[in-house]
């Protein structure tokens, strides 16, 4: 938590006393003490820009209504957010919005979480008095990679060009004449290309700019959100999932529609990357649901309940020798830090073994502004942990291992399919955990069905050493079980500290007891 | 070919953007001379103007579009602004735009095919004492009448 | 005795010429302020003159002046001279006549407040005036009164003329200052003002044509003098612009405070013949209008004020019984709405609306409650806008309107 250094100071809001930031503005103030101002063009990430006029509130003392959303609040300041005057004038506001404004709600992909028709049932305004020609407008035009823009929705709040301007500082859009006329534009030939184009379609209050990939697909009140992190990089971006929990009557093609950014000042403030938010299909497409063999093991059938009885059995089957040097690991960093900590207790601090190699996506370019190198959220969660981040070498892996236990499916993107059967073939007994499917399938033995960092729980250590917590937003998918279930299991299995293991019934169990062991991991607060 | 200001000019612009603390605020003086230049600003002199400040086109578009004295198209040699604003209404500029609209064959806003004159109507000219009064480029013209003016055009080449 | 401050010698030829100005005593104020007054000084003075801006808002100028903050940030100086305002035009008069009359008031308010950069913001229309003022510039370059070390006071001044390119708005003194950034003239939200954060974030000062006009007579003559020239409160005179349907239109020096009956039918000749009087719009367009029972009235900014109007550019357009009051407001619609920013809700949207009613309204397809809904409409924007454009708008349409709503039934 950030420190507190401002005073407070005692206003009045509609006729009740509340404690306000010396130095913040009436809105923030009111949203504070949970009283909701309807704004349009103020978005907590600018400086107001008071053009909207929706925010008016009447102040004691003020012979005029005075914008929320900038003015500053002073000790006993009285504030009225209900007024009749106020409400008439945020009714005036709303009826001019309307005059030019097309009846597209029913057509409309904003409709369910747009501002301005929840101002208008809030405000009862269904029918304009406005019969004169309405100003046209541009209602379909392509200004992005996926966006569209309607400048007939357009309410000219500006976010959009503001957002251009001071964070990707790229000004690719920009309002066009002036007075009625007024139109968000884009330059011929040019149109909105950078990896956060995305936010636009997130912060337009309106449906003035929607987003092709969600566009038509669904319709937002049949969904639900979840708060989870992105671990496409290792910024650790917070967000919003955005799925369909489902009909009874028919399947799904698939559960997630949209990623939106989630408020974090400490991570990504309110935006999330292009990746982030589009990349989502590795959620729906291609999961593992089901244990695979490829081998028959002994008499038993194997399921994901039983597999760390087998697999501590055959571990514990190992002479202590063969132990270090029989095993290999093939790790990841989509790991969580609790995931990654069991691994490393059980297998590098307990059985001593060697060979623990890394499989991530090979690293990209990081984008100076959100967007790191790394395409995985939790390297630096590995590295707090101890682990060494070795990639894998396919020769030194194979050499004298008995039996490899492997994670992820990053494996078959860094090699040819022929080098990795040939080094794989070498080893007797190679399991795998893996949430999606893919060649890998059929070069192990087993292929264990995980969840992914959506449908469990954990934490994340992000790039700058922030220690972020999620939470399961979606089911995992058939009979995939999360990776710490699997872990804290074997480490009872093994029986080599069974009562620190079998603490271990929660991720949240497993990060208080890291905090102890590594102080990296020692929560600020405590 | 994209337009290119002359090298005279040239220094004239690096005179004007020294006397502001920052670049941009030299737009509009440029923009004026990029329409006395070219005698309009499209888009290639949109991009002219955004190189020489080093910003984005979109940025001189937001402007060309904002103030009225930068056409996106050439005008007629002759642009004929006659005030409609309100000294001027009382005072029969109605009109006399009815009397340019036949004379010259063309409405407000056209120009004529010979290319020799554009007719527009403005806000007030800041000229009201002299009401109906026009400005045919950057020239006043006041107290208005079908005869003055036919003397006024025919004086035009 | 009262007498012509400003136009006194507009008469000369070649006044906008520096030998001919100074001849006639120009640039004494400029020596008396730089070599026998410090700041303070000059600032006392014009505080006590009670020079109240002649932009349209009224503000004292030497009260604006002082709102300046003492820092190390370079401050700036924008004389308005974007002349905008419908029914305006003596800040035209002052600069093509005596444009060394405004470059010593520069020089002297700029040296009062610690400036060394002005920027003389002009419509872009007035292109022969900026000429005329750059020509006037570059002389007073040449007789050291503009440059470094100004008559060896060590005080430093640059004056730039900057062109505006048609946009009312700009007018707007922070409309003008983006403006002059080279941006669109969007209306800044205030606070802060332009007096701490203003050009390019800077403290600026800004003021119109003729109370920069005024400083260097103030100087000259003192505060006590300037009072007697027009009001205890309301100090000078005031260039009133005369224009409509009266016989001698122009420009009338008169004292504050003179009656603008006086100035219709005695300074400026009475009507038109065959002309009756219908109404008069007593401040340029943003001014409420008045009906002909209601000229008998001070012009000063109170007395205006009293009777629901304001006093603004000072700019009077007489209008007569033969011009039907809906296409005044036809007029007027057309022009906020064509004038609008676009950026604040209520005056892109509504003026437009109200525009559209009243163009329908003329095309004689008026309905029964048109008249109704411009009265709330315009309602709807005045006190709700980002900048007093909204005000501008809604003051005349709702006069206009209320004050001659039987006649304009008359058309539905
Ligand atoms: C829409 C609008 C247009 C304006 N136009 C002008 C103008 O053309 N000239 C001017 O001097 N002031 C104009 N003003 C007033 C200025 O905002 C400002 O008050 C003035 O320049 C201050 O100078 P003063 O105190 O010397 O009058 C305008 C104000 C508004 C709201
Ligand atoms: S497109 Fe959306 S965000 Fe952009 S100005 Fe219009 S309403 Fe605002
Ligand atoms: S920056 Fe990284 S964490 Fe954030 S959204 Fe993009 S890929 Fe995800
Ligand atoms: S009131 Fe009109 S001119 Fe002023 S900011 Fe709003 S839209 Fe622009
Ligand atoms: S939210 Fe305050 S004016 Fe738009
Ligand atoms: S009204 Fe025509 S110049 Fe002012």
């Amino acid at each position: 938590m950030q420190e507190k250094t401002n005073e407070m100071i005692k206003i009045f809001i509609d006729k009740e006393p509340v404690d306000a930031e010396e130095g913040t503005t009436v809105l923030k103030a009111a949203e504070r003490a949970g009283i909701h101002i309807p704004h349009l063009c103020y978005h907590p990430a600018f400086p107001p820009e008071g053009s909207c006029r929706m925010c008016l509130v009447e102040i004691e003392g003020f012979p005029k209504l005075e914008l929320a959303c900038s003015t500053v609040v002073k000790e006993e300041m009285k504030i009225s957010t209900k007024s009749e005057r106020v409400v008439e004038a945020r009714k005036a506001v709303l009826e001019f919005l309307l005059a030019e404004h097309p009846l597209d709600c029913p057509i409309c992909d904003k409709a369910g979480d747009c501002k301005l028709q929840d101002y208008y049932d809030e405000y009862g305004l269904f029918e304009s008095q406005f019969k004169e020609a309405k100003e046209k407008r541009e209602k379909k035009l392509k200004i992005g990679k996926s966006l569209i823009l309607d400048q007939e929705r357009c309410i000219l709040c500006t976010r959009c060009v503001r957002f251009l301007k001071e964070v990707t500082k790229t000004q690719d859009l920009g309002v066009f004449h002036r007075g009625v006329h007024s139109s968000v534009n884009i330059y011929e030939g040019a149109s909105v290309e950078n990896n956060y184009s995305g936010n636009l379609a997130e912060i337009c209050p309106v449906g003035a700019i929607t987003d092709e990939d969600f566009r038509f697909k669904t319709r937002s009140w049949f969904l639900k959100e979840g708060e989870s992190i992105c671990p496409l990089c290792s910024r650790g971006c917070n967000i919003l999932i955005e799925y369909h929990p489902g009909f009874s009557r028919f399947e799904l093609p698939k559960r997630v529609y949209r990623i939106k950014a989630r408020e974090n000042p400490e991570v990504n403030g309110f935006w999330i990357c292009d990746r982030g938010r589009y990349g989502y299909s590795y959620l729906d497409e291609r999961r593992a649901d089901q244990i695979i063999m490829n081998k028959k093991e002994g008499e038993n059938e194997l399921t994901c309940e039983n597999i760390s009885r087998h697999l501590g059995e055959k571990i514990k089957n190992l002479s202590s020798a063969r132990k270090t040097s029989g095993i290999a690991l093939i790790l990841h960093t989509w790991l969580s830090n609790e995931e990654l900590f069991l691994l490393h207790e059980i297998f590098k601090n307990d059985l001593k073994v060697e060979k623990i190699f890394f499989a991530d996506l090979p690293d990209g370019e990081a984008d100076g502004f959100l967007l790191t190198s790394e395409p995985s959220p939790n390297r630096r969660g590995a590295q707090e942990i101890g682990f060494d981040i070795k990639t894998v070498d396919l020769g030194a892996l194979a050499d004298g291992t008995d039996f490899l236990l492997a994670f992820g499916p990053f494996l078959s993107g860094l090699f040819s399919s022929k080098d990795l059967r040939g080094a794989l073939d070498k080893i007797k007994t190679k399991v795998l955990f893996s949430s999606n499917s893919n060649e890998l399938n059929s070069l192990f033995d087993v292929v264990i069905p995980v969840a992914l960092i959506a449908e469990k729980e954990g934490s994340l250590t992000n790039v700058e050493g922030i220690v972020q917590g999620f939470q399961p937003v979606l089911e995992p998918p058939g009979e995939s079980l999360p990776e710490w279930k699997v872990l804290s299991d074997l480490g009872k299995e093994l029986g080599m500290d069974s009562k620190f293991y079998s603490e271990f019934t929660s991720p949240e169990a497993i990060l208080s007891e890291m905090g102890k062991k590594i102080p990296f991991f020692k929560k600020k607060n405590d | 070919m994209s337009p290119e200001f002359s090298e005279k000019t040239k220094k004239k612009i690096e005179e004007i953007v020294a006397r502001y603390p920052q670049k941009e605020a030299a737009i509009l003086p440029i923009l004026h001379i990029t329409q006395q230049e070219f005698g309009s600003i499209s888009a290639e002199e949109e991009k002219l103007v955004a190189r020489i400040l080093g910003i984005k086109p979109i940025s001189v578009r937001e402007l060309v579009t904002f103030y009225t004295m930068f056409p996106k198209e050439s005008l007629g040699k002759y642009h004929i602004q006659v005030c409609s604003n309100l000294s001027c209404s009382l005072l029969g500029a109605g009109n006399f735009v009815d009397y340019l609209v036949e004379k010259l064959g063309i409405k407000p806003g056209e120009t004529t095919p010979d290319k020799k004159f554009t007719l527009s109507t403005v806000e007030c000219l800041g000229a009201c004492e002299r009401a109906p009064c026009m400005m045919i480029n950057f020239n006043y013209y006041g107290e208005m009448d079908p005869k003055k003016v036919d003397e006024i055009l025919d004086g035009l080449k | 005795m009262k007498e012509k401050v400003l136009t006194e010698h507009f008469g000369l030829e070649n006044l906008y010429k520096i030998d001919v100005y100074q001849k006639q005593g120009g640039y004494r104020a400029t020596e008396k302020a730089l070599k026998k007054m410090k700041p303070e000084e000059i600032l006392e003075e014009v505080k006590k003159a009670n020079l109240r801006g002649r932009g349209g808002a009224g503000f004292p100028a030497g009260v604006k002046w002082s709102f300046v903050p003492d820092t190390d940030k370079p401050k700036y100086l924008c004389v308005n001279a974007d002349e905008g305002e419908p029914g305006t035009f003596k800040d035209r008069y002052i600069m093509s006549h005596n444009p060394h009359m405004l470059i010593e008031g520069i020089i002297i308010t700029s040296f009062c407040v610690g400036i060394s950069v002005a920027f003389i913001y002009i419509r872009g229309e007035y292109e022969a005036i900026a000429l005329r003022l750059e020509q006037a510039i570059s002389e007073a370059y040449e007789k050291g009164f503009l440059g470094k070390n100004i008559l060896e006071s060590g005080f430093d001044l640059d004056v730039f003329v900057h062109r505006g390119a048609g946009a009312y708005i700009c007018g707007e003194e922070t409309a003008l200052l983006e403006s002059l950034e080279g941006k669109r003239g969007n209306p800044r939200l205030k606070p802060p003002f332009p007096a701490s954060v203003g050009l390019f974030q800077c403290p600026t000062v800004i003021n119109n044509v003729e109370t920069i006009s005024n400083i260097s007579h103030i100087i000259l003559n003192g505060a006590e003098w300037f009072i007697k020239q027009g009001l205890p409160k309301d100090g000078g005179t005031r260039i009133f612009g005369v224009s409509g349907m009266v016989k001698n239109p122009g420009i009338y020096e008169l004292p504050l405070g003179t009656s603008l009956k006086d100035i219709i039918f005695k300074h400026a000749g009475g009507m038109k013949e065959g002309k009756k009087l219908k109404a008069v719009i007593p401040g340029g367009m943003s001014a409420p209008i008045l009906t002909a029972d209601e000229i008998n009235i001070k012009m000063d900014f109170d007395s205006l004020v009293e009777a629901n109007s304001m006093l603004g550019s000072a700019g009077i357009i007489v209008i007569d019984d033969k011009t039907s009051i809906l296409d005044v407001l036809k007029v007027v619609t057309k022009f906020y709405s064509h004038e609008s920013c676009g950026q604040c809700t209520p005056c892109r949207i509504g003026n437009s609306w109200i525009n559209k009613i009243v163009k329908r309204i003329a095309e004689g397809k008026g309905k029964k409650e048109d008249i109704d809904s411009i009265l709330r409409l315009a309602s709807n924007i005045e006190g709700n806008t980002l900048c007093p454009l909204g005000d501008a708008a809604a003051m005349p349409i709702l006069s206009i309107t209320k004050k001659f709503r039987k006649e304009l039934e008359s058309h539905l």
